[in-house]
């Protein structure tokens, strides 16, 4: 089976939709009509809930047939597909693509969520950023004027083969081998972010954006660490460390290091998609992020811990990386 | 020169002297000025629809800063920076006033044990992602 689309990268560049569909007075797709609508880099039956008229533009609020009724949203006329055979087998040219089962149910059931987990609403929430739909491909603004409530799409962020490792061992480290991180770590989470801010300062309109809006996308990363290390990013048993380490006006970003830091990005794509970002944004954001991962992988010799904090008499020596 | 809430101190990159933006409150009267002004508003107002005002405080607001001056940037075709568009925005708007949504207080209450997708565990799907830093 194919690896988790957390994994995947979202779909490749080709053009590839069908544009040949007439402007009509009238809505071209009607109210209750299935069709077939683009969702990532795959095609998926739906159901035309709603149609509108927006500033001279039609749009239709479909269901995805066989998902959750969270994944429903409004699409303009470019993702959507009468339900004929030459689309359904399109449809299924972009399956065997991706190689995938081509029931989205039993697709779902075989990707990976964070069984774990005992909050339900977690849950929901990651597997729509491990689930089978990917980004929209098109860099359409969605001007969404429904309720506050919707969340954008899953924003996927690949973090690098060794930081991936390194996880797994802080995980084994802390939940199997009852060790911690020792606190307070240096360098911490403030000094990384401002090594990265002078390492980006020091190159010339990196990614085509401004020092200005680096420093903002860093300022928005130090504000996550530091509003949401105690709500999710701490393992169950480092919790009273936290409490006793982190009081008054000491704040996390001075006391924790590369390794909290990195579980952050685990928890990205979950945060991220609680707002609502333009594809270009997206893209310029991720860009920067993976960015910061390389430099994060760069100096990971520096950053982060060869060794935890044994209470245990069993003197054993931290997993020793391999660059 | 990190406080608690994680500001970095922002240095202006070298703008173009041309940009009118650069210099924002101490505007000269001309019309065309006046004009250019205009249109930033405009686009500014526009940019709110997709990026609520709401979300500007809040934990997310620097992503919806940034998402909002690469919206200005994109729709004027010119250099912004985001303090100058919080600046902009100051002309409308009492940003002291905002308060966060109830979705981003509901996050900071719901307490939650770190735990790993367990894609990282599976050794086929570690081997998978081989695209370091890929989109």
């Amino acid at each position: 089976m194919g690896g988790s689309s957390k994994d995947d990268d979202s779909a490749t560049d080709s053009d590839d939709f069908n544009g040949d569909l007439p402007e009509s007075s009238s809505g071209l797709f009607q109210e209750g009509e299935k069709v077939l609508a683009y969702h990532g880099p795959r095609i998926y039956e739906a159901k035309v809930q709603k149609a509108e008229l927006r500033k001279s533009e039609w749009r239709y609020f479909v269901h995805y047939l066989g998902w959750n009724k969270n994944w429903d949203e409004w699409v303009g006329k470019d993702r959507l597909m009468k339900n004929t055979e030459e689309n359904v087998l399109k449809q299924q040219a972009l399956d065997k693509k991706q190689g995938a089962d081509k029931n989205p149910k039993s697709a779902r059931a075989g990707h990976t969520k964070p069984k774990a987990s005992t909050d339900a609403k977690l849950e929901k929430e990651d597997s729509r950023n491990t689930g089978t739909k990917g980004k929209k491909r098109k860099s359409d603004v969605e001007v969404e004027k429904e309720d506050d409530g919707q969340v954008g799409k899953p924003v996927k962020i690949q973090i690098p083969l060794t930081l991936k490792k390194l996880l797994v061992d802080d995980w084994e480290s802390i939940t199997q081998q009852d060790k911690l991180v020792k606190l307070p770590r240096s360098p911490n989470v403030d000094t990384i972010i401002s090594k990265y801010v002078e390492y980006n300062s020091l190159k010339d309109g990196s990614h085509g954006m401004t020092t200005d809006q680096s420093q903002e996308i860093m300022n928005g990363l130090l504000c996550y660490f530091n509003k949401v290390l105690p709500v999710i990013l701490l393992y169950k048993k480092e919790r009273q460390q936290y409490i006793e380490a982190v009081v008054g006006d000491v704040s996390p970003s001075a006391t924790y290091g590369a390794e909290h830091l990195l579980r952050l990005f685990v928890k990205l794509p979950d945060l991220l998609g609680k707002i609502k970002l333009e594809e270009d944004t997206l893209i310029h954001l991720k860009q920067k992020l993976n960015d910061f991962l390389k430099f994060m992988q760069r100096n990971q010799s520096t950053f982060f811990l060869s060794m935890y904090d044994g209470s245990k008499a069993s003197e054993e020596c931290g997993k020793e990386e391999d660059n | 020169m990190t406080g608690l809430d994680g500001e970095i101190g922002t240095e202006e990159e070298g703008m173009s002297a041309h940009s009118p933006c650069k210099n924002l409150p101490s505007f000269s009267s001309s019309a065309e000025k006046e004009q250019l002004q205009v249109e930033v508003e405009l686009k500014l107002l526009e940019a709110l629809e997709i990026y609520p005002l709401v979300k500007l405080c809040g934990i997310h607001r620097h992503f919806v800063l940034f998402g909002l001056t690469e919206y200005l940037q994109r729709s004027l075709k010119r250099q912004f920076s985001p303090s100058e568009v919080l600046q902009l925005l100051d002309r409308f708007y009492n940003l002291d006033m905002l308060e966060p949504e109830y979705e981003d207080i509901e996050l900071l209450n719901q307490e939650e044990d770190f735990c790993l997708p367990r894609s990282f565990f599976v050794k086929e799907e570690l081997l998978n992602s081989t695209t370091i830093g890929g989109i």
